[in-house]
């Protein structure tokens, strides 16, 4: 288990990246599948709880980035599974695009040490 | 974020919204399975099952919490807080049958009215014209202050002087003139004549063949008539085919080349158009040369680009020179003036007053009504006090106590807006009736979706006004109410206060309408009051137009016109003989005349000249109303003979040419000496144009006045010729009857068609319907004003009582104790009268005051009553009294019934 003091809280609008992402790199998926793919890819130091994941699930399935249907689970239970539609795709490769560049605006301006008066 | 991802998504959870059940059961099965999967990695990691499961639960952050936030998701959180509310606000409402009834009905009385009469004035007042750039066009009007002078119209030469203005784009001219429209059952029809520039002029396009254009002008052309859409529907059925049909007018006919679209007529309802040809007088010298011959209206459209105060100034420039270069035609005691008023403000000037009174009247009973709303929702808002408060308690901030607030009275104004549009959809009706009276516009009155509008704007901000008038518990206010007992806790007094306010307020604006109502109603019994100048009222009247006035084809000038309807005359007077020879034979005729007017209709004013008292230039000339009478007219109509002789059957053509006066004709033009001998005559360049004669006659006799024009008009000075020596322009009978002279009316037409089949029969009416005509407007307003007040006063008394025993209801420990401490029932009585009638006294003198102040702009809605009449006064300041007292009087005696005992233990 990691340190509690680690843990971070999904900061809002990165959660829809990175289901897109995980869905993009999986393929179709169950919640609980991309819950654990999130949290192992954060070292378990983002968790996410139902009433987290499926709203943002829900409203990714709404604008028509995904769509859901029912099928067999791996270990023969019934789940509903995620996959990215092509306006989905389009929409990552955006959203990407504009994250890296949030970062490096974002790192730039850390970057520089305090300037003398 | 993507626009259609957006869209999509909006989309998606309004449907959301509609979707049940079935979804709830679906996120149950997906949230079970992630669960049972995360339960199952934990039992692969070694927990025991019930761990495994407990763990997982834990990781989850609750599956109810997750279901209500897909649930938020998937649909539109607040809209569905509003349906509750909505669904809530049915509930209370529903449990409080009383309150609900009283308010939508308050409500609904007060949005009705002001529907009602804003649709009116949204018809008659704002609606836009159906003419082209309708508000560049512009009425011109002539006036003096001679009686009658109040429009003159435009002569030939003035018409053409305007001209030279060059803000005035263009002219429209166009005379009033009437014709017989011949055929099965021929009516007499007003007509315009135009010139070729008019429809263009004045922006009017056809919606059947074409309208008059240039070409159609002047002498020497075929007459065409261009039909007025409601006449061309009302007489002709819409025939689609009618163009090129003929009309048959006094004798000629007249082909139609199209009709015009629906436009309103001013300032004179007309059936159709026609050109000038029609008339050869129009198109004679005399009309062309005589500058005081007024004959024409005119409406000018601005030129591109001027303004309306440019078009004012210049005008006034030219027709400051016209009276300049013309003395004659301008005496200067009579100001002479000409005004240019916006045509659509031209359109709506008579109706105006009328219709800004009532709206007042109507918003101040709208006031009133909300006043009484404001005060029971005050009162019930002290007994949902604890309900709210422990609603604020449980988290609903005052934001969402507001919004539940608001729900519920917009669910109650909008009942009251439906209630209001039912009564405004019958009210409307009746008001159409009123409108037509005094506006061309009446038929475009309806209740259309602007006036929808103006109710759901009304009921929006009425709910508004009650949803912040109600006290709205704040965050911890669960403690002091718990403190104070549950029992009232904030704002007691100053709710007290704004509820005698509004008590004092509803008494003043009924005392303000009950005043208005009060006057215009003794304005009505006055004007009964008024005597006709008839002795008698058991008359049958009707006129019957023989001659025709079509110019016969090839007569080309006034000579050979006049000698064309001279001859015509013989046959005329004949068959005026033989109808009134048949009528009289009927049995319960006891007396027939004939003249050129019924009596109580206003005539035409002629200048005449006095012999021996000449007229200097720059001085007004002598008027009075032309009339014609035969030997039996004043007889039959009752007309007293006040000195001197009737018409004798000698006073023939050809005979010695004498006059009848009436007494006002005898003061004015006489005083201080005796008019029978005396010698008068007609005059005036307007004797040119017709065959009268401008001889001397001599004055026979005077007889008694008669209220023409109207019951409230000032007598006019009359001369009446006799009937035998004159042209027969028109004929009017006077019938006499020793029963009630209405049932006559079939038999009379009937010979009047037998005589002459194609003669239209008009205005057959009793002197009693003639007297009621001339009363029925301000009736109509004296009536909508009335009840106005009186639902005024109804609601205003239910609002005294109602805050009156609600004040009771509150104090009754505190009237327990005085009655426990030696106060007998008097005294309480006195104490609860003494407090309504305070608010009651204060009230009365607010709303006499403004009364006071206000009833000016009355008066010209007044007859034979003061603006500021004391009776008036004292008696609506008595009744209001009166009410106010029996209102007060019943929280009083349930008050002076309080069983102390009881009263205090109810604690």
């Amino acid at each position: 288990m990691p340190d509690r003091s680690e843990k971070l809280e999904v900061q809002q609008g990165t959660l829809a990246l990175m289901i897109l992402k995980t869905l993009d790199v999986l393929g179709p998926l169950h919640g609980y599948g991309v819950a654990r793919r999130i949290e192992e890819t954060s070292k378990n130091r983002l968790t996410l709880n139902y009433g987290t994941l499926y709203p943002a699930l829900l409203k990714l399935e709404q604008e028509g980035f995904v769509k859901a249907e029912w099928r067999q689970s791996e270990n023969n239970r019934r789940a509903k599974y995620y996959s990215l539609t092509a306006a989905g795709r389009k929409q990552l490769a955006r959203e990407t695009r504009e994250w890296h560049q949030t970062a490096e605006l974002i790192a730039a301006f850390l970057a520089p040490k305090r300037e003398a008066p | 974020m993507s626009i259609f991802g957006t869209l999509r998504g909006t989309l998606a959870r309004l449907t959301g919204l509609a979707a049940g059940h079935s979804r709830d059961a679906e996120l149950r099965e997906e949230l079970e399975a992630h669960l049972e999967m995360a339960t199952a990695e934990n039992i692969r990691r070694g927990m025991a099952p019930d761990e495994a499961r407990r763990q997982a639960l834990l990781a989850s952050g609750g599956l109810t919490l997750a279901s209500e936030a897909v649930h938020a998701q998937r649909t539109i959180p607040w809209l569905e807080s509003i349906a509750a509310d909505v669904r809530y606000a049915f509930r209370t409402l529903r449990h409080a049958p009383a309150y609900t009834a009283i308010v939508v009905v308050t409500l609904g009385l007060g949005i009705g009215a002001n529907t009602a009469i804003f649709s009116v004035i949204d018809g008659v007042l704002l609606k836009a014209l159906p003419h082209r750039d309708a508000d560049r066009l512009v009425y011109l009007r002539q006036s003096t202050d001679a009686v009658d002078g109040g429009n003159l119209g435009f002569s030939v030469p003035e018409v053409t002087d305007l001209r030279a203005a060059r803000s005035l784009g263009a002219i429209a001219e166009y005379s009033p003139f009437s014709f017989t429209l011949e055929g099965e059952a021929a009516i007499r029809i007003n007509v315009g004549l135009v010139t070729g520039n008019f429809f263009e002029t004045m922006g009017l396009a056809p919606i059947l063949g074409r309208l008059t254009k240039p070409s159609d002008d002047g002498p020497g052309v075929p007459p065409v008539a261009v039909l007025t859409e409601q006449f061309w529907r009302t007489r002709f059925g819409a025939d689609p085919n009618i163009v090129g049909k003929t009309v048959k007018l006094d004798g000629r006919a007249v082909p139609v080349i199209g009709v015009v679209q629906a436009a309103p007529w001013f300032p004179n309802r007309v059936d159709a158009f026609l050109n000038m040809v029609i008339s050869p007088h129009h198109l004679s010298a005399q009309m062309i040369q005589g500058r005081s011959h007024r004959m024409t209206e005119i409406v000018a459209r601005l030129a591109p680009a001027a303004t309306l105060d440019q078009a004012r100034t210049e005008v006034g420039g030219i027709y400051e020179r016209m009276r300049r270069d013309h003395r004659e035609s301008y005496d200067s005691t009579s100001h002479y003036r000409v005004a240019l008023i916006p045509f659509k403000e031209a359109l709506g000037e008579r109706a105006r007053t009328t219709l800004f009174l009532l709206m007042a009247a109507a918003a101040f009973v709208l006031i009133i009504s909300a006043a009484n709303v404001v005060n029971l929702t005050l009162m019930r808002g002290v007994r949902r006090e604890a309900e709210l408060v422990v609603r604020a308690a449980l988290g609903a901030g005052v934001g969402r106590l507001r919004r539940l607030l608001l729900v519920e009275n917009l669910m109650l104004t909008l009942a009251g807006a439906v209630l209001g549009l039912g009564i405004a959809f019958g009210g409307v009706k009746l008001l159409v009736g009123l409108a037509a009276r005094y506006s061309p516009r009446a038929s475009e009155i309806g209740v259309d979706f602007v006036v929808l509008g103006f109710a759901l704007a009304l009921s929006v901000v009425l709910a508004l006004l009650l949803s912040f008038v109600a006290f709205v518990p704040g965050e911890g206010t669960m403690a002091s109410l718990v403190n104070a007992g549950f029992r009232r806790m904030a704002g007691t007094l100053v709710r007290q206060r704004v509820q005698r306010a509004l008590v004092v307020a509803q008494v003043a604006v009924s005392v303000v309408l009950l005043a208005g109502a009060g006057l215009l109603t003794r304005t009505m019994m006055q004007l009964a009051e008024v005597h006709t100048g008839l002795q008698t009222e058991q008359l049958l009247t009707f006129d019957v137009t023989l001659m025709r006035f079509g110019a016969p084809a090839g007569a080309t000038d006034n000579a050979s016109f006049f000698r064309s309807i001279l001859a015509a005359d013989v046959h005329v007077k004949q068959q005026y003989e033989q109808m009134m020879d048949e009528i009289r034979a009927l049995p319960g005729v006891t007396q027939v005349g004939i003249g050129s007017t019924t009596p109580l209709e206003a005539a035409q004013l002629w200048p005449i000249k006095i012999d021996g008292r000449p007229v200097a230039v720059g001085e007004p000339m002598p008027q009075a109303d032309w009339r014609t009478a035969n030997t039996t007219y004043f007889r039959a109509s009752g007309i007293p003979l006040v000195a001197g002789r009737e018409f004798a059957a000698t006073d023939r053509p050809g005979a010695a040419r004498v006059v009848v006066i009436n007494r006002t004709f005898a003061e004015r033009y006489f005083p201080n000496e005796d008019p029978i001998g005396k010698r008068v005559a007609l005059t005036g360049e307007v004797l040119q144009f017709t065959p009268l004669s401008g001889d001397w006659r001599t004055i026979v006799g005077i007889v008694g006045n008669t209220q023409d024009g109207g019951l409230d008009k000032p007598p006019r000075p009359v001369m009446f010729f006799p009937f035998a020596q004159e042209l027969s322009f028109a004929g009017s009978f006077v019938i006499r009857s020793d029963s009630n002279p209405a049932l006559l009316n079939p038999a009379a037409a009937r010979i009047v068609r037998r005589v002459a089949p194609t003669a239209p029969i008009e205005h057959m009416m009793t002197v009693a319907q003639i007297k009621d005509q001339s009363i029925a407007p301000r009736r109509l307003n004296a009536a909508l004003i009335s009840s106005l007040g009186i639902l005024a006063v109804i609601i205003a008394t239910v609002g005294i009582a109602g805050v009156l025993a609600f004040s009771v209801s509150t104090r009754t420990q505190e009237i327990g104790i005085r009655m426990s401490l030696g106060a007998n029932q008097a005294q309480v009585e006195r104490m609860i009268l003494g407090e309504g009638g305070t608010l009651l006294a204060i009230g009365l003198v607010l709303g006499l005051a403004g009364a006071f102040f206000g009833a000016s702009i009355l008066r010209g809605m007044l007859f034979g009553v003061a603006p500021r009449d004391p009776t008036t006064f004292v008696v609506v300041a008595l009744a209001m009294a009166a009410i106010g007292i029996v209102a007060c009087w019943i929280p009083a005696l349930r008050a002076a019934r309080i069983d102390p005992a009881i009263a205090m233990r109810s604690t």
